[in-house]
């Protein structure tokens, strides 16, 4: 128990860290006590004001809501799926979003305010198919099921998004800032449309965490506790869908952070029991897109790199060292 | 309200259940009624439908006919939560989670009292405490599960079920994986339970276990129950012959008991 409340100790520590950076750090340098004054209501005007209220603070805040989301979408489709290759990926979301999203880019340029509804739509619609095909017939709900028509649905939206891409080659480049994934600091308004599929997905995962637990121990005690094992991965399947979906829509393919920070939470705590693993998948979530998003816009500021790759390139050697001493 | 709990009714009676899996009919009618406090051995070949049997009463597999009453109540009109309280479905063997301690599990094991959100109370701890040390893991209750052996799982598992606080708990085949030791522990734990007042519907597949711990024997052949008595009475070598196929004769002798098998049939004693 000690080292769960550590770790989680640790993981608020590092997301309040990155919050400050992120308000603090980019092309101008904002002292981090005139931030901690500014977001707690203080401030004297200027631009600094005006630069952490309107562009930093979406920004930090997008970033916190969509690294917590992928954090519960990984923990509880790894949770729900008893499979540790578990992420947005395999229940086809991601590869949907990025369709949506490529197909407004590349068709509609004119309306490119409408990627996040698209990225969102088609996101949705592929988990959509999936639950369609993995809920039906015999052994409807069952994990290889749900895996492989994942798969297979995420497949011909990568298909679909690489045609789309090949025939107009000219436009692609709009598009790769979306596939690598990435925060922009265009204010509140992304938000303020896709907030309710946050909402709905969070409080999805809350109910399903106790749930989860007993999946743990497999369907059978699942059932005798009074549980619907195919229910509880529906559930978990949609919540996932809507948390992923709506990342998507705001910070593009990030899919990676879903799948490892679930992880590195287990190890790191010693459990897999999801009472710890959702709620600290969440906030390591939260610190990492925070940290890497201003890592990736301060480097080599004012130039901004997209924030995926970058968390790939620094997470993978952790996640793998990690690896190297797990089971 | 169909609540209208008869009283008298027994925990556990089923009639003609009929159960079909994937097209194939696995149960084609089996009877069953369970008093309180018994031990009701549930014994009968490979594939005759023993497991099918629990799985069904206990409403973890749908009936395509019959009738399954838990004290009078329609298994087919309960809630999940509801069933939870009546019985405690103990599964072979269950997954083994990494990172997950003895207690850890059989405080899942008290999720069915729990409402949704809502913390553990301190009759939940009480329950949870008393179910460890009545199957006896309140020794290793602080170790992973991927730690124990063979019989220190399956008496955790008990002791999650156990925890569920319901009258009747259901062993499916609790001790066919275990060696000679923990399968007279586990024996010995189920028999104390039942003892205690607490009724026990166990599969086994040991004849010589069931007629010891059994108040009850309920022979499952191809699908049907084809006898229900005391394992003395029900397992007798014509009965053995007949649904196992076996020249085989069950004795008693000073609490032990033996199963003496014509191993290689008649023909080959000289």
């Amino acid at each position: 128990m000690a080292r769960r409340a550590l770790v989680f100790a640790a993981l608020v520590v590092a997301l309040v860290a990155a919050v400050v950076a992120s308000l603090a750090l980019g092309a101008v340098k904002v002292p981090f006590a005139d931030v901690i004054e500014i977001v707690f209501g203080g401030g004297h005007g200027g631009p600094e004001q005006q630069i952490v209220e309107t562009l930093r603070l979406p920004r930090t805040v997008e970033a916190m809501i969509v690294g917590a989301a992928l954090g519960i979408a990984g923990a509880i489709l790894q949770g729900a799926l008893a499979n540790p290759l578990a992420s947005p990926d395999v229940i086809g979301v991601t590869g949907g979003a990025g369709f949506g999203a490529i197909l407004i880019i590349i068709l509609f340029p004119g309306s490119i305010a409408l990627l996040p509804v698209g990225a969102l739509f088609f996101g949705l619609l592929a988990a959509a198919m999936v639950f369609g095909f993995a809920w039906s017939g015999a052994n409807r709900g069952s994990v290889g099921k749900v895996i492989l028509a994942g798969i297979a649905v995420l497949s011909l939206f990568t298909a679909a998004t690489t045609g789309l891409l090949a025939a107009y080659p000219e436009r692609a480049p709009s598009a790769i800032f979306f596939i690598a994934g990435g925060l922009t600091s265009s204010g509140w308004d992304e938000l303020g449309t896709i907030w309710p599929y946050f909402t709905a997905g969070f409080i999805c995962a809350v109910f399903l965490i106790r749930p989860l637990d007993r999946l743990a121990l497999g369907d059978d005690v699942a059932a005798s506790l009074g549980s619907r094992p195919h229910l509880i991965r529906l559930g978990a399947a949609v919540s996932a869908a809507l948390l992923a979906a709506a990342s998507a829509a705001i910070a593009g393919l990030l899919g990676f952070l879903g799948l490892v920070v679930p992880h590195v939470v287990r190890m790191a705590g010693g459990t897999s029991s999801n009472t710890f693993v959702v709620p600290a998948s969440a906030i390591g979530g939260a610190a990492l897109l925070a940290a890497g998003d201003t890592l990736a816009r301060t480097l080599r500021a004012p130039i901004e790199m997209p924030v995926g790759p970058f968390m790939v390139v620094l997470g993978v050697p952790l996640f793998l060292w990690l690896l190297r001493k797990a089971v | 309200m169909e609540a209208a709990i008869q009283a008298g009714a027994p925990p556990l009676e089923a009639h003609g259940v009929e159960v079909e899996i994937g097209g194939t009919q696995i149960l084609r009618g089996a009877e069953l009624r369970v008093e309180h406090g018994q031990l009701v051995a549930i014994v009968g070949p490979t594939g005759a439908g023993k497991s099918t049997l629990v799985r069904a009463v206990s409403g973890l597999q749908s009936l395509a006919a019959g009738d399954v009453r838990w004290s009078g109540r329609d298994v087919r009109s309960m809630r999940g939560r509801e069933l939870a309280r009546v019985r405690a479905f103990v599964p072979q063997r269950m997954p083994v989670p990494a990172g997950v301690s003895v207690r850890e599990a059989v405080t899942i094991g008290r999720s069915s009292h729990l409402r949704p959100l809502r913390r553990l109370t301190g009759e939940d701890h009480g329950a949870i405490d008393c179910a460890m040390e009545r199957a006896a893991v309140t020794r290793f209750a602080e170790r992973p599960l991927t730690t124990l052996s063979g019989g220190e799982l399956q008496r955790v598992q008990i002791a999650i079920g156990l925890a569920q606080e319901a009258p009747v708990l259901i062993a499916d085949e609790p001790t066919s994986q275990l060696d000679l030791g923990a399968t007279v522990g586990v024996a010995t734990l189920l028999r104390e339970l039942a003892d205690d007042g607490l009724t026990v519907l166990l599969v086994v597949h040991d004849l010589a276990l069931a007629a010891a711990v059994a108040d009850t024997a309920v022979v499952v052949s191809a699908g049907r129950t084809v006898a229900t008595g005391t394992p003395a009475e029900v397992l007798d070598p014509a009965r053995l012959a007949e649904v196992w196929g076996a020249d085989a004769r069950l004795t008693e002798h000073d609490g032990r008991t033996a199963l003496h098998v014509a191993w290689l049939g008649k023909k080959r004693q000289s």
